[in-house]
């Protein structure tokens, strides 16, 4: 079975991945301007990028900018190319691969730390207790309903441009997140275990630790990981909107966002810096998974 | 109505009250303590309400909305909005099910779910402008991707979660798989996929906000932010926010009124 699935989805891989290199090199093999029209315009270098294009791409990214001007040219004239090329422009700013997914993962990890304690804080308030639930639910439900990206330019006008307009969007994503999977798992798992916990006198810790925790763990885990997909589309929006680093700026290719729609980006860098936020996203993902199933397995 | 509802009404409606109590008081003393002029990296801005009173608040909605600005806003994108997610709950549902019903399919398309999953939809949007260019399809086809991805996860793990004795008995019994499939499987993986949907609907509203931007044409509720936030016009930027969020509130009711009138048959005590 195993044998099976894992034939099946490489070969699936294999042939559609073949079958995209031969898509994309077509207009190398056939006249692709005689074509109708939506292929005409589709089967073109610069819309489908072929194969070899991506792993260039992967590799300059990788490998970075050179580190040496030509010692014959001055030095200023370096300052002032004009690279019209998306992967020029990013090597001229520094920008590899590794590094823009470093800083987005921590980016990432940032929100996830700082806020997912505070929405299983606010899930635990409200889940507990029916009166702060009456009052707070209300200013939870209109909070949320806010998306964070629309936030950023509200908070660059508070503090200025800092990193905070790129982390607070994601600490609020994952919060808000987090509140209602915590809140479910407390009053719908735990309210039979709470009760008959709290009648037989367990307060306080006692109770938050032995029987909280434990009922809503399940419940709060598979939000985590929800919380993690919500942090990495935040990051990378936020990062795309108002950032000079970070795999968002990798995929618009540096400058502001006006000016980033007007010079068209290459197509074979965002299709490379999907396959790597795609990649870092399953990584952590699988790793969430591995955590949730070790830490329920007295659940099962 | 009962005691225990009015209750939660009133309590509702004293929390709220106390926040717009405490936000008027607050821009009221914001309007002589925070600064009017703020120095954004290479230039000053002036005439900045950080916090804008009720009057400013009020004389800007009511220029919004008297300009036709704000309706025509609302429903250019909650059109886009609608666009995109029938669109793109179809093409997730039909693909949720699918791979959820047929294992050799899923072992075919899980690499390529996997790699959808995983990506963030707004990454699709520069990729979109080079494939669709920057009218309102690629717009609506962001909208739809990330609308696709929820619907097809919800709708594969909702036909997974279909007890396997329901299907055994049907078998049993001597149905067609196609019986089987409209009579159990689909009635059974409803609610989950109904509930993925939700989830959806709200991270639409959040794509629409970038997505808007590309080829930023004004009747657009993303555009009137990044307008607001660009001159910067704090009273028209948090009006825009409360916008888009009463939008996605409204639409979040909508889904869970919905819900519950359509699920009622499979409601249980407790």
């Amino acid at each position: 079975m195993v044998g099976q699935r894992f034939l099946l989805g490489v070969s699936s891989l294999i042939v559609l991945g073949l079958a995209y290199t031969l898509l994309s090199n077509a207009s190398r093999f056939i006249d692709v301007d005689q074509l109708p029209d939506p292929l005409r315009s589709t089967l073109r270098p610069d819309v489908l990028p072929p194969t070899q294009a991506l792993v260039q791409a992967i590799v300059d990214l990788v490998r970075g900018p050179e580190k040496q001007p030509p010692p014959d040219e001055p030095a200023h004239m370096h300052n002032h190319v004009h690279t019209s090329d998306h992967v020029g422009v990013l090597l001229q700013q520094g920008v590899t691969l590794q590094t823009s997914l470093l800083i987005t993962t921590g980016r990432v990890l940032f929100g996830m730390v700082v806020g997912a304690p505070l929405g299983i804080l606010i899930g635990l308030l409200i889940g507990l207790s029916r009166r702060v639930d009456d009052y707070i639910h209300p200013i939870y439900v209109l909070v949320r309903s806010i998306p964070p990206l629309a936030l950023i330019t509200y908070i660059m006008l508070w503090l200025g441009h800092t990193e905070a307009h790129r982390l607070i969007p994601i600490v609020y994503a994952v919060a808000t997140t987090m509140v209602i999977p915590t809140y479910h798992g407390v009053r719908d798992l735990a309210s039979t275990y709470l009760v008959a916990a709290r009648s037989l006198g367990a307060r306080g810790w006692l109770l938050l630790r032995r029987v909280l925790l434990p009922a809503a763990g399940p419940a709060v885990l598979s939000g985590l990981r929800y919380a993690l997909a919500i942090a990495w589309m935040t990051a990378v929006g936020s990062e795309m909107l108002m950032a000079d680093n970070g795999m968002g700026n990798l995929i618009v290719g540096g400058g502001m966002w006006a000016s980033r729609f007007q010079t068209r980006s290459d197509p074979a860098v965002v299709m490379v810096g999907i396959l790597g936020l795609a990649a870092a996203g399953w990584l952590m993902d699988s790793g969430a998974r591995l955590l949730t199933v070790r830490l329920t397995r007295w659940a099962r | 109505m009962s005691l225990v509802q009015r209750n939660r009404i009133k309590r509702a409606l004293l929390s709220l009250g106390a926040i717009a109590v405490v936000y008027g008081i607050a821009a009221e003393i914001g309007r002589w303590v925070l600064p009017h002029r703020i120095w954004m990296d290479v230039h000053y801005i002036d005439n900045v309400e950080l916090l804008p009173t009720y009057q400013s608040l009020a004389e800007e909605l009511a220029f919004l909305i008297q300009s036709w600005i704000l309706p025509s806003s609302i429903l250019v994108s909650t059109g886009r909005i609608l666009a995109g997610f029938l669109l793109g709950s179809v093409a997730g549902i039909v693909v949720g099910l699918a791979t959820g019903r047929a294992a050799r399919l899923e072992y075919v398309a899980d690499p390529w779910t996997t790699l959808l999953r995983f990506t963030p939809a707004l990454a699709l949007l520069p990729l979109y402008v080079i494939w669709f260019g920057y009218g309102e399809a690629s717009k609506i086809l962001l909208i739809a991707t990330s609308v696709a991805v929820v619907a097809m996860l919800g709708a594969h793990q909702a036909v997974r979660g279909v007890p396997q004795v329901y299907l055994d008995a049907a078998r049993a019994l001597g149905a067609s798989p196609r019986l089987i499939f409209r009579k159990i499987v689909l009635p059974a993986a409803f609610p989950q996929i109904f509930a993925s949907l939700r989830v959806a609907l709200a991270l639409a509203w959040v794509t629409i906000v970038v997505a808007e931007l590309i080829d930023a044409k004004m009747p657009s509720l993303g555009y009137l932010l990044a307008l607001a936030g660009a001159y910067p016009r704090v009273p028209q930027m948090l009006i825009g926010l409360a916008t888009i969020g009463t939008l996605v509130f409204l639409s979040d009711m909508l889904a869970l009124s919905l819900h519950a009138k359509v699920t009622r048959w499979m409601r249980r005590t407790g």
